[in-house]
């Protein structure tokens, strides 16, 4: 079974997994806290949050992705793209306590700054208090890559038609990974902003 | 000082009888740290810089973050004592006692065989220099700091404690107060020191902290080798040691500083380690901390010049009651910087092994790039492994990577190496020394000799 929370909507910010599921967390331009706590053996969790910042936008995301139970697995994607002064400070972590063995848990923060002005702080923490799992994370930020928009204006585009299309590509491999896990209509307002 | 019968045969921690020709009183004040900077005749300069730290340290509050630094009692501690009157010049001047000491460790025919110079430790003062004659000719200066206040006053106060002020932070402070021996090295213009320069250190007082204070200046495109490796003696009181180690790699210059850190389990090991990158220059650091109770080390570069590039490597091992929680911190101040941080740990027996990094790019770094990887073992369900990166991006042209992972000693491989008729302590050996292969290759082959033999001693009894 899958569930999809739109965490904007549910306005929760802690929960508690109790089922032997698979749970879908999405986070559009959110900012604040989610404490995710998995409890129940087997319980799968993604957590998939997109961030588009323009003007004077502060976003704050804290994660909390907390293994308490034997063979849990979580993923957590945060992907941004900050134009003008936005900023992101992004904490993220992941903690496996020691009943939680045979758990696998992985964190993902890419960030692209468009302006000389944007700010980005990314905090991807592990605490990791048991033997038998598998953990990693992962952060990058930086620029468009400059041989893929020097392909695309080799091709005829303007340079905003190739950031525009780079970008949009970037942020697209949020919802595709969705869709490999199941279709959620609540999903098809957020897509439209990319267009 | 009697030594338990069940610690005289441990391999890479000696004790010698203490027997210091002056010893201070306990504890910190005006007072002594005015005897401490008589007794070694200092100038009224570095008296007062002492007295200024010492205010500061005094105000200055504990990190409320890394280990757990509760049960350090300042005043339980003796800050200073000279075990011989002064510097000796040769071997056979030295104490039998010291010498002995230092045979353990096998100074002398690690020295015969290729040290270019050594200036070892015993207590809080070098007794023992021995500079090759092909260093003086190239204008390089190797001596204790003390030694370097006195004949070098001008380029010494031209530097101490600029870039780790007392106020950085309270260890930098109480050793800004209390400083006693550690390196000075001045490498002139153009000047390459091929062979690399060593200093070893010993804690051998009970209750003793340790507070070397080392200077390193490398002239435009000069280069250096700098090996620091620490063994202890095993002792049942806690002992502080808090160093400060400053370095300035000017323009087109190459530092690389290697620590092999082995103190005795009963150490707490705090040290400030900052280096400052002018243009195109490069800065390594290499760290292995296999020792003490609790280290917090967190090496650092501050990329001032365009293309200057800072690197870290570092190991740590933390078995019981051990925490390590080191890590690296790079600064990009100027355009086309880069930098680069790999950190192995792996914990057992309930040890505890923490990656603290920084990575901030300032505004007007254009093209600054930095990658960081680390990788944790944890060998058995009771230890830890903790990972803590901060990434601040301030510049939009820049190619910043992050990367962790932790895992245990993968059974496929413990079990192929078993079928292959390798025991399974001797496998897990094998796939430790393996793991930490990208750091320790950079070690020169004696160190690494030592770290192999360490690993493996290490891991025994630690696989069922």
């Amino acid at each position: 079974m899958i569930k999809f929370i739109d965490v904007i909507k549910s306005r929760r910010r802690e929960y508690r997994i109790d089922e032997k599921a698979t749970f879908v967390f999405f986070l559009y331009n959110y900012s604040g806290r989610l404490r995710i706590k998995i409890q129940a053996a087997g319980a799968r969790v993604y957590i998939f949050s997109i961030f588009i910042g323009r003007g004077k936008d502060l976003f704050r995301l804290q994660v909390l992705q907390q293994h308490l139970s034997p063979q849990t697995f979580s993923e957590a994607l945060v992907k941004g793209v900050f134009y003008d002064e936005a900023k992101l400070i992004y904490e993220g972590l992941i903690k496996i306590e020691k009943s939680a063995q045979g758990s696998h848990a992985y964190q993902k923060n890419q960030n692209l700054l468009m302006s000389k002005r944007g700010f980005v702080e990314s905090r991807p923490s592990l605490e990791i208090l048991a033997n038998d799992v598998f953990c990693t994370h992962g952060s990058t930020t930086g620029r468009l890559n400059s041989d893929q928009l020097f392909y695309l204006r080799s091709r005829g585009l303007t340079k905003p038609q190739a950031q525009n299309l780079l970008i949009k590509g970037f942020l697209k491999e949020v919802f595709e990974k969705i869709e490999n896990l199941g279709h959620f209509p609540e999903l098809e307002k957020y897509q439209d902003r990319l267009n | 000082m009697k030594i338990p019968k069940s610690l005289d045969n441990y391999q890479y921690g000696f004790a010698m009888p203490s027997k210091p020709v002056f010893k201070s009183k306990k504890g910190l004040s005006e007072k002594r740290v005015l005897e401490i900077s008589s007794l070694k005749g200092e100038p009224d300069w570095m008296k007062d810089f002492r007295l200024r730290s010492l205010q500061i340290f005094q105000k200055k509050k504990m990190p409320r973050w890394g280990g757990d630094l509760a049960k350090i009692n300042f005043n339980e501690i003796v800050y200073f004592s000279r075990a011989t009157e002064g510097s000796s010049p040769t071997w056979q001047d030295l104490p039998p006692e010291i010498r002995k000491t230092y045979e353990k460790i096998g100074i002398p025919q690690a020295e015969k065989d290729f040290l270019s110079g050594v200036s070892a430790q015993y207590d809080s003062e070098v007794v023992y220099e021995s500079i090759q004659k092909e260093l003086t000719k190239q204008g390089v200066i190797f001596c204790d700091t003390d030694t370097a206040v006195k004949k070098y006053p001008d380029i010494v106060r031209q530097y101490f404690g600029t870039l780790i002020p007392a106020s950085d932070n309270k260890f930098a402070a109480l050793n800004s107060a209390a400083w006693s021996g550690g390196s000075f090295v001045y490498v002139p213009k153009g000047v390459k020191v091929v062979l690399p320069l060593q200093a070893y250190f010993r804690i051998n007082s009970q209750n003793f902290g340790q507070f070397e204070r080392t200077l390193i200046i490398a002239e435009p495109n000069s280069e250096i080798h700098y090996i620091e490796g620490c063994t202890a003696p095993i002792y049942s009181a806690k002992s502080l040691h808090a160093a400060v180690v400053e370095i300035f790699v000017k323009k087109g210059a190459r530092v690389r500083y290697t620590t092999v850190q082995n103190w005795s389990k009963n150490v707490y090991n705090l040290v400030t380690k900052r280096a400052r990158v002018d243009q195109d220059g490069i800065m390594e650091w290499i760290d292995c901390n296999l020792g003490s109770a609790i280290t917090m080390k967190y090496p650092s570069c501050y990329l001032m010049g365009k293309r200057a590039r800072g690197e870290v490597l570092s190991i740590a091992l933390a078995g019981q009651n051990q925490h390590q929680d080191a890590g690296a911190k790079m600064l990009h101040f100027a355009p086309k910087t880069s930098s680069r941080i790999i950190s192995k740990s792996i914990s057992k027996q309930g040890g505890r092994t923490s990656y603290r990094g920084l990575v901030q790019v300032f505004p007007g770094a254009k093209n600054a790039s930095s990658f960081v990887s680390c990788d944790a073992l944890i060998l058995d369900e009771k230890s830890r492994s903790d990972t803590y990166p901060v990434l601040r991006i301030k510049e939009k042209d820049v190619q910043i990577q992050h990367e962790a992972t932790v895992e245990r000693l993968g059974e496929e491989k413990l079990f192929y190496l078993n079928s292959r008729g390798i025991n399974k302590e001797d496998a897990a050996s094998l796939l430790v020394n393996g793991f930490i292969e990208p750091v320790a290759k950079e070690i020169p082959l004696e160190y690494a000799v030592e770290l192999n033999r360490l690993i493996n001693l290490e891991m025994k009894g630690t696989v069922g």
